[in-house]
């Protein structure tokens, strides 16, 4: 309580401070020198500085993305007398469902994805998205869930070292190490690299679901010895980019950047690729209540996501986006029509129902 | 006659043992060769040195704001885990050695459990105190698991203290306060800083309990590197290391100096 | 000033506030760990049945234990050299080489394993040295895989081990050695039978506290294992924050826990503990 009073009367003599001319920069620094300024920034944003809306804190993974998201959909928020702040710590499923066990939630929007409406919607961790204030018209396919709503499009793809590989190795050669030999990176996580396995062994991407994990399990098993596992972006470019492997599933957006970043040594496809929906997920009792909505609907504007697409190769969720996209970032885009043609489409349903034991299962069978 | 005593090792032996302690030094070495690279990603500098990682490094807000939440949260953890293992050190030293030897074993545990184990249980605990992402929660945890350092160096200034000291001013009359403040301090002063400078090292490096406790409002440093890690491997990391290391190193120096003075 | 006091009671006085917040703040917190691994998701063992039903947290309990078992073994020779050759050094070199392990063990665990990632990667330092050299065409396969898991964690033990053992040559009186030596032992006979044998307390010691510590480790096999060589320290956090799968993990924690607990339990009655873990 004190603190906040505190903040409260800091964040007044700031103002009026200002008002009489003084730096506010220098006010700033000497707060900095007192250890109160992360205090007075994040409490006197959430109720003072902006006294109108309440502050809705967005959740995302770090890195680049703060910056892109900052720009992309709080500074257009912000500029309309929101209050968005974008958190890069990681809503890890584990730290939603502390916070909302505690009672002491402090995240509003999550990004997320599938795995989550799998992992904490039977909890009760969730709230239901309001579709009074999403639009969903401004969502593609229906990729909109009682507790999740695409925002972005990502996908998996097959992506290899040109080096080592010669001409264009075909999915199915992804599990042919005769042909191909050399070591071929996973992430160490079921969800995406079973629909890859299948769609490399001849399943049609209209008859993956309900998937065959078996099949894909007896896959990865064939290969068991050459396989090498990511469990963070930065992690699955690096082993392209060092070479520590020939072959490798991961995603798009990190697949583009090695593209450019080797100079086409590393290349990859779309074709028998898995389309993925990015979901923003809100969770139980979150600070700012129905606001969230609000602020979810304001990022639903096709011009942010195509914003984002152009910093990060996130593809657009809104399909009025489409027409947007710039046409040399077409090729790069995941949800690309052209794309998504040769691409199959993940179904969340399969994953609400399936995800936790199959990803317990996989590590039993292809990681441990 | 010592050189006999001493009987020296053999040169294979001597030789070998050399190259170790070089081993043991040299990833420490390359991390500050590689955070002068010229080039973009991690390696040796190519055609000359270059500063620019530490350019980014430190007009980088994220960053300074990292070091500088992470410098506050060593200080004030390590006085606390000072003040709570010095006074408990004392206790110790003049209870009956039994029940003695057993509280300074209790002091010790934080150093014996894995931090995995105490990052989740304290998570759990600071979820429900709303401690999560709070300087609170991490200085407190980072207190609790910095007693052990202050109690082990200052139990081992103590034992070579002659309680007859403490016996005697009590006798002239100095009472507690008294006695402890100008009799066993100054004697133990040395003891007393290793303690925290050791307690400091613990939570400027600290990274498991950070993972679980920090977050938006708190993010220490070692938090804001192995993020960056994961993100995005480039030279900034290594000059982030360089940092760690030499803050390190400089804490040891004047540790080293504060024992040299007092022999 | 009060003359008359109890001193046995003011001294318990000065113990309590350092008892009291370790009780609430860290004992308080670790027995949580405990209380969860029986409670969630429901009352009982359940969760503990996985350790015999489930092949995949064995394959892991396993490899933990073979990774800790053989690092121990790697830092307690490696350390037994460094040490023996510290304790006969001359007092300068002594301490040059003493400071040497001192920074090594304080110098962060994941700025050391930060430092082997950069050497191991096939695009790493140590394959372009030899690459350069000619030694090799194709670069080693060092990193991401067990070996690289060991080298990180001997690395990250090896002060450890290198203290108490330290500490226990330097108390063996070097009169005894110069005894044997005297009635016509060979130095390779002197050390084997007079001096190695004085040694084994420490070196037992060593091996519980480097064995202790590769256990529960969890920076340098999550940085350098590349996901195939999972030890129960990572496995742990990937089931409470990824998999949301708190009673597996809590009960991993739990096993850890008690593991190390009855291990110090049994090795009190032979080592001083306070001597052990203060020796460091």
């Amino acid at each position: 309580m004190e603190d906040q009073s505190f903040a409260e009367d800091f964040a007044e003599i700031m103002r009026d401070q200002d008002a009489s001319g003084m730096s506010r920069r220098r006010i700033l620094q000497s707060a900095l020198a007192m250890g109160v300024a992360p205090l007075a920034a994040s409490l006197g944003a959430r109720g003072v500085l902006a006294a109108d809306k309440p502050e809705v804190v967005v959740v995302n993974w770090g890195g680049l993305a703060v910056e892109v998201f900052q720009q992309a959909f709080a500074d257009p928020y912000n500029a309309e007398g929101g209050n968005m702040v974008i958190d890069g710590s990681g809503p890890l499923n584990g730290k939603i469902l502390t916070m909302v066990q505690a009672n002491d939630v402090t995240w509003d929007i999550c990004d997320a994805g599938v795995t989550t409406l799998a992992d904490l919607g039977p909890k009760g961790a969730l709230q239901p998205i309001n579709y009074d204030i999403v639009d969903k018209s401004k969502v593609v396919d229906g990729m909109t869930y009682e507790l999740g709503v695409a925002n972005y499009f990502f996908s998996s793809v097959m992506a290899w070292d040109s080096d080592k590989v010669d001409g264009t190795p075909s999915p199915a050669d992804f599990f042919d190490t005769k042909k191909y030999p050399g070591r071929r990176m996973i992430r160490k996580d079921s969800q995406a690299m079973l629909e890859l396995a299948l769609l490399a062994d001849g399943v049609a991407p209209e008859d993956l679901y309900p998937l065959d994990v078996e099949r894909a399990f007896a896959k990865f098993d064939s290969i068991r010895d050459d396989l090498l596992f990511w469990s963070s972006g930065s992690q699955s470019q690096s082993l392209l980019r060092d070479g520590e492997c020939v072959m490798g599933f991961l995603w798009s957006t990190r697949a583009n950047m090695l593209e450019k970043e080797t100079a086409g040594r590393i290349k990859y496809t779309f074709d028998k690729g898995l389309l993925q929906p990015g979901l923003w997920v809100v969770p139980k009792n979150n600070p700012a209540g129905d606001e969230a909505f609000r602020a979810i609907a304001s990022m639903q504007r096709p011009e942010e996501q195509v914003y984002v697409l152009e910093q990060m190769g996130n593809g657009p969720a809104n399909p009025a986006a489409a027409e947007m996209v710039p046409e040399q970032l077409r090729s790069a885009n995941p949800a690309d029509p052209e794309n998504r043609k040769v691409q199959a489409t993940l179904n969340a349903d399969w994953y609400i129902e399936h995800h936790r034991e199959t990803y317990q299962a996989f590590l039993d069978r292809i990681v441990l | 006659m010592s050189s006999f005593a001493r009987d020296n090792a053999s040169l294979p032996v001597r030789g070998s043992a050399w190259t170790i302690i070089c081993l043991m030094i040299l990833p420490m070495s390359v991390v500050f060769a590689v955070s002068v690279t010229d080039r973009p990603y991690l390696s040796l500098p190519e055609n000359g040195v270059s500063l620019q990682y530490y350019r980014n490094l430190f007009t980088s807000p994220e960053w300074l704001l990292s070091i500088w939440q992470s410098f506050v949260i060593a200080c004030v953890s390590t006085m606390v885990a000072g003040a709570l293992g010095t006074l408990g050190s004392i206790g110790c030293w003049r209870i009956s050695s039994g029940a003695s030897n057993v509280l300074r074993l209790v002091m010790l545990v934080p150093l014996m459990l894995p931090p995995i184990v105490y990052g989740l249980g304290a998570y759990q605990v600071w979820a429900d105190l709303g401690w999560i992402n709070t300087y609170t929660g991490i200085i407190v945890a980072h207190a609790m698991t910095g007693i052990p350092y202050v109690v082990i160096t200052v139990s081992t200034a103590l034992a070579g203290l002659d309680p007859k000291l403490e016996q005697a001013a009590r006798s002239l009359g100095a009472g507690m306060g008294a006695t402890i403040w100008y009799v066993i301090f100054p004697n133990i002063m040395p003891g007393i800083l290793s303690g925290l400078v050791f307690a400091f090292i613990h939570s400027w490096d600290e990274l498991v309990i950070a993972l679980f406790i920090a977050g938006r409002n708190v993010f220490t440093l070692p938090r804001r590197m192995w993020d960056g890690i994961n993100e995005n491997l480039d030279p900034t990391m290594a000059a982030v290391a360089s940092v760690l290391i030499l803050v390190t190193l400089g804490l040891l120096v004047f540790e080293l100096l504060g024992r040299g003075r007092k022999r | 000033m009060q003359r008359k006091y109890n001193p046995q009671l003011t001294y318990w006085l000065l113990v309590l506030p350092a008892l009291l917040a370790m009780a609430v703040f860290y004992f308080y917190p670790v027995s949580r760990v405990l209380w969860m691994s029986v409670t969630i998701p429901e009352p009982g063992l359940g969760n503990f049945a996985q350790l015999a039903n489930s092949h995949s947290i064995n394959r892991m309990l396993w490899t933990t234990l073979r990774i800790s078992l053989i690092s121990t073994a790697l830092t307690l020779i490696l350390g037994y050299v460094v040490a023996y050759v510290i304790t006969h050094a001359e007092d300068r070199r002594k301490r040059l080489l003493f400071m040497a392990v001192l920074a090594s063990l304080w110098i962060s665990v994941l700025v050391r394993a930060f430092a082997w990632f950069a050497l191991l990667r096939s695009d790493g330092l140590i394959n372009q040295m030899l690459m350069g050299l000619g030694i090799t065409d194709t670069p080693l396969p060092m990193m991401w895989n067990e070996f690289s898991v060991l080298v990180g964690i001997v690395h990250a033990m090896l002060p450890l081990a290198i203290l108490p053992l330290y500490s226990g040559m330097q108390s063996i009186d070097p009169r005894l050695v110069a005894a044997a030596r005297g009635l016509g032992a060979n130095r390779r006979g002197a050390f084997w039978r007079i001096f190695f044998p004085l040694t084994l307390p420490g070196v037992f010691g060593a091996s519980i506290l480097v064995f202790i510590y590769a256990l529960g480790f969890y920076v340098t096999p999550a940085l350098l294992g590349g996901g195939r060589k999972m030890m129960i320290a990572e496995y742990i956090k990937v089931q409470i924050l990824e998999v949301v799968n708190w009673g597996a993990g809590s009960m991993l924690a739990s096993v850890l826990l008690i593991f190390i607990v009855v291990t110090l339990a049994i090795v009190s009655r032979l080592v001083d503990l306070r001597k052990l873990f203060g020796a460091a």
